[in-house]
């Protein structure tokens, strides 16, 4: 899968940054979140998707396109993760100084 | 790590983006990927001897369809595809390629081409063979409808080489390799090409044997052509050695005694057996004739011609096969020649000491048998004899000086007896001949010579 990598480098870089931005913003997002129900489904069936991947038990392009789909989704999460962490340590370094 | 919770509620929206950024990611690196997870794939398989090799990418997964020649070789092969980076499932759709039972391979020759069928073992002693086939036949088509199978016998690709060796010294033919079974047919390209295979096909290596061996050779020809215009005898075709063709050559000097013997003998190998006991009586009866033609081909005797008189065409009908070895086959076409214009007691006196003239009634040594040598001559003094009809023939035998006297005088009465016997016996009258024994007492020659002391023993035949 590494040597995949190089051709789809891109895109992972693009996901990764979604991701720091979507948590840079989510720290001080006002809007609704999702619901603690909702949110363990949502691992479940992110759970579920791989060890479906892992079985590879998907054949074909369809296959192919799951890993694709969770290895972005792992760095979009990474990236929320990371920027989620940058903007608190941010925001809780300037509201002391603020 | 409770923050990191609280914010994660918060993370949906990029979702959606992220999304269709994976859409876009796979609708665009798809066909790269295949390629060249196909491309690694086959690379891997660079050196694996396989057969219909085919590699077959959908997404990750590969599919790969081969027909390998040993168990081993199949493993190691869908090893090396599952062990190509980025390959995440092998379809493995391999399987050994059928083993021929038996294993049969065959070399087939015709005018044009040459045709390469059955099994081989491995692609590359295929090409070997092709390849053999195109350097030993310069010229000649190859065709190649070889197929792999398992189960070829062990050095094929030996055998199969020294088998596309003889091909090359058949006309046509086929020669075919079942499991360690060599059965050959056809028609060698020269006389002595049997022979050559045959000493050949003892190279074969050990458990090889050769099953059947229906080749042929070409006709080993011989033929004589009695021309009475040019007064010639031609000989054509082949004899074995040089040994048979002198003893031929001097036998048609003794039979043919007026003819100019042209000689135009080959020698070569491929005679059939008995073949000097076949042509030298078929010589002789051909000396008989007027006019004629002996063929001898391979163990077959064809003599046609025309023959001085009835009893005589007769005679050789009769006498052709009794002197041949045995299987040999013959054939006589003799008509006989139409009668000469009779002729006057002079001119018959003429052609028959013109006759003797040119050879000798010629007996066993000390003996009365007339050699079957003297046969055409006694035919030609018949024919001339039977021209004169009212003639009366006085047979004058005589001897040379050596030995008693008296048994001179008894052999030569009894020589000459035994030629009027003989003319009888060809139908003229015995009343016309009158057998007279002189001995040595009228020599032609001095008797101090072997030469001469041969001139005086002699038949003459004296018209009254």
């Amino acid at each position: 899968m590494a040597n995949l990598a190089t051709f789809f480098w891109g895109w992972l870089l693009a996901s990764l940054l979604l991701g720091l931005g979507t948590g840079w913003i989510a720290v001080v997002h006002r809007g609704p979140g999702v619901s603690k129900t909702l949110s363990r489904w949502l691992a479940l069936l992110a759970a579920g998707l791989v060890a479906v991947a892992l079985a590879r038990v998907v054949p074909g392009r369809f296959g192919y396109w799951l890993d694709l789909f969770l290895i972005m989704f792992a760095l979009y999460l990474c990236g929320c993760a990371v920027g989620s962490w940058l903007r608190d340590w941010v925001v809780s370094r300037s509201t002391p100084a603020g | 790590m409770h923050g990191l919770f609280r914010w994660s509620s918060k993370w949906w929206p990029g979702v959606i983006p992220l999304l269709i950024l994976c859409i876009i990611a796979a609708w665009t690196s798809t066909p790269t990927v295949e390629a060249d997870l196909a491309a690694r794939s086959n690379a891997a398989l660079k050196d694996t001897v396989l057969d219909k090799r085919r590699i077959a990418v959908d997404g990750r997964d590969v599919t790969f369809a081969a027909d390998a020649f040993s168990e081993d070789g199949r493993l190691s092969a869908v090893a090396s595809v599952e062990t190509v980076p980025g390959v995440r499932r092998v379809n493995d759709e391999t399987r050994l390629v059928p083993e021929a039972k038996p294993f049969v391979w065959s070399a087939e020759r015709d005018v044009v081409r040459v045709t390469l069928s059955g099994s081989s073992p491995l692609p590359s002693s295929k090409g070997k063979l092709v390849e053999a086939a195109r350097a030993n036949l310069g010229g000649v088509e190859v065709v190649d409808q070889m197929s792999l199978a398992r189960g070829a016998p062990p050095r094929f690709d030996n055998v199969a080489l020294l088998l596309l060796d003889q091909i090359g010294k058949l006309k046509d033919g086929k020669i075919t390799l079942t499991d360690s079974k060599v059965s050959l047919a056809g028609m060698a390209r020269d006389l002595g090409g049997r022979e050559a295979i045959l000493a050949a096909l003892k190279n074969l290596p050990e458990g090889y044997t050769v099953a059947a061996n229906d080749i042929k050779a070409p006709p080993y020809v011989f033929q004589a052509y009695k021309d009475p215009v040019a007064v010639t005898v031609t000989l054509t075709g082949y004899v074995p050695d040089n040994n048979v063709h002198a003893a031929l050559a001097a036998a048609a000097g003794r039979k043919f005694f007026s003819e100019k013997v042209v000689d135009n003998l080959k020698a070569s190998i491929g005679a059939p057996q008995g073949f000097a006991n076949a042509v030298v009586p078929a010589l002789g009866a051909l000396s008989r004739l007027s006019t004629g033609t002996l063929v001898v081909s391979d163990r077959e005797v064809k003599l046609s011609g025309d023959a001085f008189y009835d009893a005589a065409a007769n005679q050789i009908r009769a006498s052709l096969g009794k002197d041949f070895p045995q299987v040999w086959q013959y054939k006589a076409d003799i008509s006989v020649k139409p009668a000469s214009a009779p002729v006057d007691a002079t001119v018959c006196q003429q052609l028959l000491a013109e006759l003797l003239s040119r050879g000798t009634i010629r007996f066993e040594s000390g003996k009365t048998d007339i050699a079957p040598d003297s046969a055409g001559l006694l035919d030609r003094l018949i024919e001339t004899a039977m021209r004169c009809p009212t003639s009366n023939i006085e047979i004058a035998g005589h001897t040379d000086t050596d030995g008693d006297e008296a048994a001179n005088q008894a052999l030569s009465e009894k020589r000459a007896q035994a030629v009027t016997d003989y003319l009888v016996k060809a139908g003229l009258p015995a009343d016309r001949f009158t057998p007279v024994g002189y001995g040595s007492t009228q020599p032609v020659a001095g008797n101090e010579t072997e030469e001469g002391k041969a001139q005086n023993r002699r038949i003459d035949f004296v018209v009254k």
